[in-house]
């Protein structure tokens, strides 16, 4: 399997500030991969770098292309959508079908009509008369109708509601999905991509602190639940991270030795959510 | 080409006022010949038939040219930023289209696709009144405004003037899609600052107005550059015995090879070219503002 994102040493400064520094990763074929990170961690500048949208120092193949140099190419076979509700006000919705269909060699109109039909969305209307959540389902129907091989989302569900997210990922899970495609997906509502991610990336501060499985997960992190009274013998075990629940205090670990660990009480693996918590602001205390 | 097409007709989807507005100027131009006085016309008379076709078609294409300029150089300042400002850019750059392909197909709008549609309503315009002038037969203006000849003429003059203003305004085009590309906002403002910074700078400094000159030669030139110095004697000549006289060929006056090879002509063109790459290397980085 080779990769079809491989960054070494990925940098992107601005002016002084580093929005990126030295971050490594690889994506392979086949993944959803959700790259989270706190506000301001370089999520977009990655994701922008990926998409060929801003220059780089450092080393990056997408697709076997130089992302920057060949974005026209590339385009061919990534889409994305890099924020909600960059289709222009006057667009209207059957002309955005007729463009991308002019000029997209991968796109299928049949399937941007299907995606279409299911939401109220008339092909006449202009996008400043949509509200932001139909103008993303304008936008998810349009990239998702689209034969790539690679697709980027940049919190794609902003906006839309509970319904209308669990629809999206449903649909990008049961019909967009298959093993010649990859996403990768950036978001905040960690919880509710938790369940399709196959691998998760944490950023901070312009570097990754977390490249894994989300299988791998379960045997490199335990979380245990323990009463107040052991903590200090559970501490002894080295956790990063450890936060105060019901009376309780969880403590997470790291190449857990869980034989040890289940004598303090009962052992789980954490989910990505409290993993992040706990690596991000590990990290700080 | 199918490519560079659907982003020409994009243009027309943004900006519908490309074909709005020649289609305002002529439905003005059209109810002035329907319910107007041709007072103004009548007073002509004197002058021979020819001349008053002349003038007529003249008149009505210099009206639309005249706007047509105003707006393609907005329609230049606009373009790239407005993708910017409304963070469309993101949109048309998840396409696989070059940023080359993208300034060219805006700068073509500008410099030929537009001033093609101004021709088309001109023209459309011109047969029109003609035609309802000519009905409504309030004096011998009609018959004057169908010289066949005259008005083939005036065709070719036309097509030759959008050709040659393509070639010879292609820096101050390229140049404005620079700003766009580039400001942050206030483009009108910064298409406006820097030439006049050079200018008092130079006067400044220098005492002299070496920029100032290049700017209104290259404003104010086209006609001399595309026309050769028959046309001018023929204008001085009218003015000052205050008659119009109609050459007997409007097709004497085109110099195409003149203008080619005028110097002016193809430093232009190259300062031209360059400053395209400035907008599309801007193009590339500047996603956002």
């Amino acid at each position: 399997m080779t990769a079809l994102i491989e960054a070494r040493d990925l940098t992107k400064k601005y002016g002084a500030q580093l929005a990126l520094d030295r971050a490594n990763f690889s994506v392979e074929t086949g993944r959803i991969v959700g790259l989270i990170g706190p506000n301001g961690a370089g999520k977009t500048s990655a994701l922008r770098a990926i998409l060929g949208l801003t220059a780089y120092e450092g080393r990056l193949r997408v697709l076997n292309r130089e992302p920057f140099r060949e974005r026209t190419e590339l385009m061919r076979d990534a889409c994305f959508i890099a924020d909600v509700a960059v289709l222009p006000a006057w667009l209207r919705v059957d002309q955005a079908i007729d463009f991308v269909a002019g000029v997209h060699p991968r796109f299928r109109r049949d399937r941007a009509m299907a995606l279409l039909a299911k939401t109220q969305i008339t092909g006449k209307r202009r996008m400043r008369e949509l509200s932001k959540g139909m103008k993303t389902q304008v936008h998810l129907a349009l990239t998702m109708a689209i034969d790539a091989k690679l697709l980027v989302l940049d919190e794609p569900t902003l906006g839309l509601d509970i319904l209308a997210r669990r629809a999206f990922y449903d649909a990008l899970v049961n019909d967009y999905m298959d093993e010649t495609r990859t996403i990768l997906i950036t978001t905040h509502q960690v919880e509710e991509v938790e369940n399709l991610l196959t691998d998760v990336l944490f950023i901070d501060k312009g570097r990754i602190v977390l490249d894994s499985s989300l299988d791998d997960i379960g045997t490199r992190y335990a979380a245990v639940a323990v009463a107040a009274d052991r903590v200090e013998a559970a501490r002894a075990e080295k956790p990063f991270f450890e936060r105060r629940m019901l009376g309780k205090v969880v403590l997470y670990y790291e190449q857990p030795n869980l034989e040890k660990l289940a004598g303090f009480g009962e052992v789980h693996t954490p989910s990505v959510a409290d993993l992040f918590v706990a690596k991000l602001s590990g990290a700080v205390e | 080409m199918n490519t560079t097409i659907w982003l020409v007709r994009r243009e027309f989807w943004e900006n519908r006022a490309i074909w709005m507005m020649p289609a305002i100027i002529g439905g003005l131009m059209i109810l002035a010949a329907l319910f107007g006085s041709v007072d103004l016309m009548a007073s002509a008379t004197q002058l021979p038939s020819r001349a008053v076709g002349q003038l007529f078609f003249v008149t009505v294409g210099a009206t639309f040219f005249a706007v047509m300029s105003i707006y393609s150089t907005w329609y230049l300042l606009d373009c790239l930023y407005s993708d910017r400002k409304d963070r469309s850019v993101l949109f048309w750059k998840s396409m696989p289209i070059s940023d080359t392909r993208t300034v060219m197909s805006k700068l073509a709008t500008a410099l030929i696709v537009i001033p093609l549609v101004y021709f088309a309503a001109a023209n459309l315009t011109t047969l029109l009144m003609g035609f309802i002038i000519s009905v409504r037969a309030i004096s011998s203006v009609g018959g004057a405004l169908w010289h066949v000849d005259l008005w083939l003429q005036t065709q070719a003059l036309w097509l030759y003037l959008i050709l040659t203003a393509a070639v010879w305004y292609l820096p101050i085009a390229a140049y404005l899609l620079v700003v766009s590309a580039w400001a942050k906002r206030a483009v009108m403002l910064w298409s406006i600052m820097p030439p006049l910074a050079c200018i008092i700078a130079e006067r400044w400094l220098f005492g002299t107005q070496v920029i100032a000159q290049r700017l209104g030669e290259r404003l104010m030139g086209l006609p001399r550059v595309a026309f050769n110095a028959k046309l001018g004697s023929w204008v001085s000549a009218g003015v000052d015995t205050n008659t119009f006289t109609t050459p007997a060929n409007l097709w004497s006056f085109i110099d195409l090879r003149g203008f080619l090879a005028n110097a002016e002509t193809t430093i232009g063109a190259a300062l031209g070219v360059a400053l395209i790459g400035c907008a599309i290397q801007l193009r590339i980085r500047r996603t956002e503002i």
